[in-house]
């Protein structure tokens, strides 16, 4: 009950855009009725298509960020903690953040073709920045006093690294992980627009290039959905590991 | 009394002796320097087929190419006209809107799902409703970029009016500020470091839509110009390409911070006691 | 008593407030007080007997939700420029500088140009901040940035002065200083000063009368004559008086503190 109260204003917009749609305000080649994409959905469902093209993207983009997320981690940890290594790496990420990371697009598939490897790596390398610079600031920003008080109750480097400095800095790097599954579903679909060989991303080009746009909606709403739900469940999971924060 | 004067505290960056110094911007330059060499040694010994990674001395040939033929300076600018036009119309709707949604209850009540909902979803899925909607031109890129940052700008407007402090607020009121004024002339400045800090992330967001929605439509700007080195297999294009769009990033990185810390000139970060 | 001498009257005022988690709390209970215009009353007691939410009441910040409070303007409702107020952590614009942070109120009265100009420089003088008018709070110490408090209060010259520990987050040196500095602008000024402490020898260096206030539901305990106030040039601290007087308020305020900490405070 208080989630519908909560979700009400949704049901609102979708009520709205049901009635402009259906009192001929809008042309339905621009905006079709939400009740025809529902029903387009529930056909793409059923022939597969909308299975088989999300199962490909989920998996190029759990692949593209686990790898980012170990890799990213070990580096982020290592700059924070070894000033040696800091100084090789530290000017490289420096170098790379403010590059915009749709611009790799082009260079993915220089490198690897048109395939999968192209978009998994494009999105291992648009992932990656998030995760070390979480890691790196959560790490450098933990309280020396934390650290001292530990040593001085008698904990090794190993216990100090993993019972201290690593809580401490969970939240922020749990920060770093969420931006990266956000920059997972956005290089996920751009890639499979522009690389249109399979994915949820090309179904959406290849559906608009036809004129199906009831069908292209429906994806368009899956895909969002997503994306909700994969923060949502990230939001829920990084709570869980924060329960002593208040 | 135990009161310190700050007039002319330097910047701890200054206050290093000039060796350590030079000491340290040398340490940051090694490592890209050394990748620059690589690249070349790589290059001479044809140890990488040139096409996955053309030698240095081309891509910079070609750099000097997109210079002297005015390339660059127009395929940027096109590039920055489409991110900053969008970027602005963000923040002008974001802003306000985020504001409202943190001190109106009638707003929060409708928007507070609708950008819970919003914020993570991937908004590039919607380009080709954009294009439909509003051709392939500038319009529709800059729509793109609008809705993939307002969000970013709405969660950031209405977590910093959130957090003002009661006490302000009522300093004001007690000073005879009335509701309007409360809003302007408190809320808005007491929100500035949040929403400052949503707006250095919408701005790289908003770079990255313009240069992929420009890849996606085609057209002119630094994405189209990509994807057209990438599709004619122009590797050098491809490279010059993305040096090009990472110094256009990094000067409107540069910037937004230059503007946060001239904003925020009042602010303990910038105020080290 | 003459409507002119009348400070603030409050009258049979309760409160209550629903924490998000836990039980509903009963702040105050019936307290009623007058305070006489030009007077300095200190509201003394252990920390959650609702001193605060008395003086955010009689400020107007709070709604009332049963008694009346009234001054000489009539019957509070809201907050208003009569009534200054100076919170513990100083609520100073961090984006303004001092000058601009005292100019706020004087705007807001309608002053502008030279005239408001002047008025701020003469506050700012007042409270001995020349030099620092173009320094932002953040890159003043705690006691300037209450001095600044201080001035931006005072400059819109209102006829109450609600203060709420406002040396509370001060260190003991600064503290003494400002206490003696608010003493010499009071006796200049003629103002009705609320002070809320739970420094039992402030509260009776500074007032006329403190008020003893019970642990929670607060209440009127009792009311103590202190009158130190008026004396400029012996070092009261010393006086015998003073000494028995704080003493015997420490006593009463004693068994409340007990009773705050059964309760968990």
């Amino acid at each position: 009950m208080r989630t519908f109260v909560r979700y009400a204003p949704l049901l609102i917009l979708a009520v709205l855009w049901e009635a402009v749609t259906r009192l001929g305000l809008v042309s339905v080649q621009l905006l079709p009725p939400l009740s025809t994409v529902l029903a387009s959905f529930a056909s793409l469902v059923s022939d597969g298509s909308l299975l088989g093209n999300g199962a490909q993207s989920m998996l190029r983009a759990v692949a593209g960020l686990g790898a980012a997320i170990i890799v990213g981690f070990i580096l982020g940890a290592g700059m924070a903690l070894r000033p040696r290594f800091e100084a090789t790496v530290g000017p490289l990420v420096e170098l790379f953040y403010p590059l915009p990371k749709s611009a790799l697009i082009p260079l993915v598939m220089v490198w690897f073709g048109l395939g999968d490897m192209a978009k998994g790596f494009l999105i291992f390398l648009g992932c990656l920045l998030p995760v070390v610079l979480g890691t790196y600031n959560g790490l450098r920003g933990v309280d020396h006093v934390l650290v001292w008080s530990a040593q001085s109750l008698g904990a090794s480097r190993r216990a100090v690294l993993r019972e201290v400095l690593l809580p401490a800095a969970m939240p922020q790097i749990l920060t770093g992980l969420r931006t990266a599954v956000a920059f997972a579903f956005l290089l996920m679909v751009a890639s499979e627009l522009i690389i249109a060989n399979n994915g949820l991303g090309f179904l959406i080009g290849e559906l608009g290039d036809n004129g199906a746009y009831p069908p292209m909606f429906a994806v368009i709403l899956t895909v969002s959905a997503l994306g909700f739900f994969a923060d949502r469940g990230f939001v829920l999971l990084s709570d869980r590991l924060l329960r002593w924060r208040e | 009394m135990s009161e310190r004067t700050l007039a002319a505290a330097p910047s701890r960056r200054w206050a290093l002796p000039p060796l350590a110094r030079l000491r340290g911007m040398a340490l940051r330059w090694t490592s890209p320097l050394v990748l620059l060499a690589l690249w070349e040694i790589i290059g001479r010994l044809g140890l990488v087929r040139p096409f996955l990674l053309p030698p240095l001395e081309s891509v910079v040939a070609r750099l000097g190419e997109d210079i002297a033929d005015g390339a660059l300076l127009n395929n940027a600018a096109i590039t920055l006209y489409h991110a900053l036009a969008g970027f602005v119309l963000s923040v002008a709707i974001g802003v306000p809107l985020g504001l409202l949604i943190a001190r109106r209850r009638a707003f929060r009540w409708f928007c507070e799902p609708v950008v819970s909902v919003g914020f993570p979803m991937p908004k590039i899925a919607f380009l080709p409703i954009f294009m439909l909607w509003f051709g392939v031109f500038d319009l529709s890129k800059i729509v793109m970029v609008t809705f993939s940052t307002v969000f970013t700008v709405i969660a950031a407007a209405d977590a910093g009016a959130r957090g003002v402090e009661t006490r302000l607020v009522w300093s004001a009121q007690s000073l005879g500020a009335r509701s309007l004024a409360v809003f302007w002339e408190v809320a808005l400045p007491a929100s500035m470091p949040q929403i400052l800090t949503g707006l250095q992330v919408a701005l790289p967001q908003s770079m990255i839509i313009a240069v992929g929605a420009e890849m996606l439509m085609g057209g002119a700007g630094l994405g189209g110009a990509m994807m057209q080195a990438g599709s004619y297999a122009d590797a050098v294009g491809v490279y010059a390409g993305i040096v090009e769009t990472a110094a256009v990033g990094m000067i409107a990185v540069v910037l937004m911070a230059r503007l946060r810390a001239w904003l925020l000139r009042w602010h303990a970060e910038f105020n080290p006691r | 008593m003459t409507d002119n001498s009348l400070g603030i009257d409050i009258a049979h005022v309760s409160h209550g407030y629903e924490p998000k988690n836990g039980p509903p709390v009963r702040a105050l209970q019936d307290v009623s007080l007058t305070i006489p215009a030009n007077s300095f009353h200190a509201l003394l007691g252990p920390s959650g007997c609702g001193k605060s939410t008395l003086l955010f009441l009689v400020g107007g910040f709070l709604r009332i939700q049963s008694g009346s409070i009234r001054t000489v303007r009539g019957e509070v409702t809201a907050p208003g420029p009569e009534r200054g107020i100076v919170f513990q952590n100083f609520a100073l614009f961090p984006w303004k500088t001092v000058k601009q942070n005292v100019l706020y109120g004087i705007h807001k009265c309608g002053l502008r140009g030279t005239e408001a100009d002047q008025r701020a420089q003469h506050f700012i003088d007042l409270v001995h901040l020349s030099g620092f008018e173009a320094s932002f709070p953040s890159q003043l110490s705690g006691g300037m940035q209450q001095r600044a408090a201080l001035a931006r209060t005072l400059a819109t010259d209102p006829d109450i002065l609600l203060m709420d520990e406002p040396f509370g987050a001060l260190d003991a040196q600064t503290r003494r200083i400002m206490q003696e500095e608010l003493l010499s602008i009071w006796r200049a000024s003629q103002k009705t000063v609320v002070f809320v402490t739970h420094d039992v020898a402030e509260a009776v260096y500074l007032s006329d009368t403190v008020s003893v206030m019970t642990a929670r539901p607060g209440r009127i305990r009792q009311q103590v004559e202190a009158g130190f106030n008026r004396q400029t040039d012996t070092d009261v601290f010393k006086l015998p008086a003073f000494i028995e007087l704080v003493e015997h308020v420490w006593e009463l305020v004693r068994g409340e503190v007990d009773e705050a900490r059964r309760q968990g405070f």
